[in-house]
């Protein structure tokens, strides 16, 4: 059947034969990834909401910083912590490097720059009315946020399923903070990296047909919420 | 009887080309006060600072009683009808109900005050209906619904009838009219001058960046306003 042909027929069976390796990586890969982003949906969005909603000095330059954050290498926020964790560092007695901690934490500092901004975004589209509308109802300032929230609901969603998509399929978080531990941090982007360099393609085929898969999903909700 | 709102030296500057001041503006219960004026004169601005949604740089607004520095209480005194409201996604009863819970008043007499309320504005049986298929008359009526509902003592409606069509606008009218009837004192803003005489118990006039003291008519005329001016550059 040739090479492609042959590590893909063994690609499904390890996925069809719920193989262990392979079921502890899309576990912890889904298990960091979520963790972290709710964790930065509860960062991102209420900054994404505040900046969107309020007009100070210096807003300019924290949506600048904001948009930096947003494009970020995922080498350099795991060198960044990596720095902070290691025995050396500030952080190091706490042992959190190569930890799921530790791939959590570098995961949310990645997406919840990308969630504020969503956010930010859906406020500045929002109709301009409805702080007011709800305010002249008898709402407090936080009331009637919340009642924005409510409204663009679909984009606070959106921005949240964004963040997930750029956490689950990132490598270098995964793999400087975790450390690619095998049955603890191995991720399926980092099992991917070490199975193929290893020649073991069809592992790397397996995990790849898993994360393209819930890539897929993701997107397909995201499409399905901005169609609303 | 108090007065519902009185304005004292109040100033508004908005960016570098208006600004509005109100020397004193008292307001009594139960009345409709036609507010008139061209485009850029103030008129919602001066309906906004009354709903409170815009701080102004200088003055006092008292209400009849409360403490005036509770400024999220204050404001459900007064409700705002903009010239094109904004109904939230949901149904009708959803949008009526949303000042209700705020005012944490129980399940069964916001249905009886929402039911009450959809009668007087022309809505029966319009609980159910969603709020981006109503037309833009019926949106116009659920927002003055969602104002009555909560029984303000003071309704601000800016342009109320600017987007109904003619064979709409008699009955709106009307509507408007036995509002005092309900305990709600109203101010609308208008550009047509035969309807704030149709309507309007007492004329405020804006015209030229002043707050001309307009054509008064009605039995209490004389708890209008004192030496009010509005000024736009």
């Amino acid at each position: 059947m040739g090479y492609w042909g042959d590590s893909l027929l063994t690609a499904f069976e390890l996925i069809l034969g719920f193989d262990r390796e392979v079921r502890m990586a899309v576990w912890t890969s889904l298990y960091t990834s979520s963790c972290s982003i709710v964790i930065a949906a509860l960062l991102g969005v209420p900054i994404g909401l505040w900046l969107g909603l309020n007009r100070f000095r210096g807003r300019q330059l924290l949506i600048a910083l904001l948009n930096t954050l947003m494009a970020l290498p995922t080498v350099v926020v795991g060198l960044l912590l990596f720095g902070l964790l290691s025995r050396q560092g500030p952080l190091g007695p706490l042992g959190l490097l190569f930890t799921p901690l530790a791939m959590i934490a570098g995961q949310t500092v990645l997406a919840a720059p990308i969630v504020a901004n969503l956010v930010l975004a859906a406020v500045t589209g929002a109709d301009q009315r409805i702080i007011n509308t709800a305010l002249t109802l008898g709402a407090s300032r936080l009331q009637a946020a919340i009642q924005l929230l409510r409204e663009i609901r679909f984009g606070v969603m959106a921005a949240v399923i964004a963040g997930f998509g750029r956490v689950i399929a990132e490598v270098g978080v995964a793999m400087m903070l975790g450390g690619n531990i095998r049955n603890s941090t191995r991720t399926m982007t980092t099992a991917i990296a070490l199975e193929t360099s290893k020649g073991e393609f069809a592992f790397g085929l397996a995990l790849g047909i898993i994360l393209l898969s819930v890539a897929l999903i993701v997107n397909l909700f995201l499409n399905a919420l901005q169609q609303r | 009887m108090q007065p519902v709102i009185s304005l004292k030296d109040i100033r508004v500057t908005l960016g570098q080309n208006f600004s509005l001041s109100v020397e004193s503006l008292v307001l009594q219960p139960h009345r409709i006060y036609a507010l008139t004026g061209p485009n850029g004169a103030g008129k919602s601005t001066l309906l906004r600072v009354m709903a409170l949604l815009l701080s102004p740089q200088a003055g006092t607004i008292e209400f009849a009683e409360g403490d005036s520095r509770d400024l999220a209480r204050q404001r459900q005194r007064v409700t705002l009808v903009e010239q094109t409201p904004y109904l939230f996604e949901g149904s009708v009863t959803d949008n009526l109900n949303y000042g209700l819970k705020l005012r944490g008043i129980n399940s069964r007499e916001r249905s009886e005050r929402i039911k009450a309320t959809l009668a007087i504005v022309g809505l029966e049986g319009f609980e159910q209906r969603q709020a981006k298929e109503l037309s833009g008359g019926e949106v116009q009526r659920v927002a003055l619904a969602r104002a009555l509902v909560l029984k303000p003592e003071l309704l601000l409606l800016d342009e109320p009838t600017a987007n109904i069509d003619s064979n709409s606008l008699q009955a709106y009218e009307a509507l408007l009219r036995g509002l005092p009837e309900y305990g709600v004192t109203v101010v609308f803003s208008t550009h047509d001058p035969s309807q704030s005489r149709r309507l309007g118990e007492e004329v405020l006039r804006i015209e030229g960046g002043h707050l001309i003291d307009g054509s008064r008519r009605g039995p209490q005329n004389q708890t209008f306003t004192q030496r009010s001016s509005v000024h736009g550059a």
